[in-house]
């Protein structure tokens, strides 16, 4: 009897760690990163009549968990502060954090909050590809959100250390919001702004504790 | 139309036409603006992490065609009409 049941629980267990997307690295288990680096970027682009409007913040925070056997354990979340977006104008920045629009004021920050990971694709042993949903918050309304996301693990090394001590988590995810769905005027300086804005963020994380 | 105002025409002319040479020198953009995101050479770690370019803000100046170039021609327009009438009121009085 107890024969079998081992038996169950290994052939359960091989089923499941087939089933379980993730990397192939040296590093195993929970490993939880950071992303507070001056050097992580969240940019937004819209396009208007007039011309293309990028902007881009440096002043990005968060934490991700995740099992790295199994990408689809991770949780955590991203925020940028509003205060922080710059698009190379500086009257249009003012406005973008003006009530009328971002409101900065009652709503600093930008959040990113993930709730699930599906659609995961192994492309090589340390790199993952897959669609994260997750709640994204922005002027004070929060919508679920899937984002294209790309993800890659590098166990600390020599070239490692150069950035950071610990291992290394490279994210690259991209997805559309409506500025309407987060009841944000989209009238900037006189000009209409697209009702779809671009969001990709570029980040590197670091699990030293 | 006299001499004088042949020579404001020509000069507004010019001002008008330098400034928009100077504009598109300047990269011929729609907006001026404070400043300017230049993309950062990629590091090997960098490409090793899959990540895009990134960027860095620089504050520079760049002349654009709304407000900067447009008020400018704008003010030239409205001088030169100002000076066109005033030299073509000079010359009916002299001729009377």
């Amino acid at each position: 009897m107890n024969t079998i049941i081992k038996t169950l629980i290994v052939l359960l267990a091989a089923v499941s760690m087939s089933f379980a997307q993730g990397f192939k690295v040296k590093a195993t288990g929970e490993q939880t990163f950071n992303f507070e680096d001056k050097r992580n970027q969240v940019k937004f682009f819209s396009t208007t009549p007039l011309e293309d409007i990028t902007g881009i913040s440096n002043d990005v925070k968060g934490k991700v968990s995740f099992n790295v056997a199994d990408i689809k354990s991770m949780k955590g979340s991203v925020t940028i502060s509003v205060a922080s977006i710059k698009t190379a104008i500086d009257l249009r920045d003012e406005h973008l954090r003006s009530e009328n629009w971002l409101d900065a004021a009652n709503y600093p920050e930008i959040t990113f909050k993930i709730k699930k990971v599906g659609d995961v694709k192994v492309l090589e042993d340390s790199r993952v590809e897959a669609k994260v949903t997750g709640d994204f918050t922005v002027h004070g309304i929060t919508k679920e959100t899937v984002a294209d996301v790309t993800l890659t693990y590098l166990d600390a090394s020599d070239q490692t250390k150069q950035y950071a001590p610990g291992d290394l988590l490279g994210v690259q995810a991209k997805f559309n919001i409506a500025l309407s769905d987060f009841e944000v005027e989209n009238m900037i300086v006189g000009q209409k702004v697209a009702d779809t804005i671009e969001i990709s963020a570029n980040l590197r994380g670091s699990n030293a504790k | 139309m006299n001499t004088k105002q042949k020579y404001v025409i020509i000069a507004a002319l010019v001002l008008i036409v330098a400034a928009l040479i100077w504009w598109l020198a300047s990269g011929g953009e729609i907006l001026s603006k404070d400043g300017i995101w230049v993309e950062k050479e990629m590091t090997e770690l960098d490409k090793a992490l899959g990540l895009e370019p990134q960027k860095e803000y620089q504050e520079k100046f760049i002349l654009g065609l709304l407000p900067h170039t447009a008020v400018f021609s704008g003010a030239v327009v409205f001088i030169s009409a100002i000076l066109f009438f005033i030299f073509k009121s000079k010359k009916t009085k002299e001729k009377k």
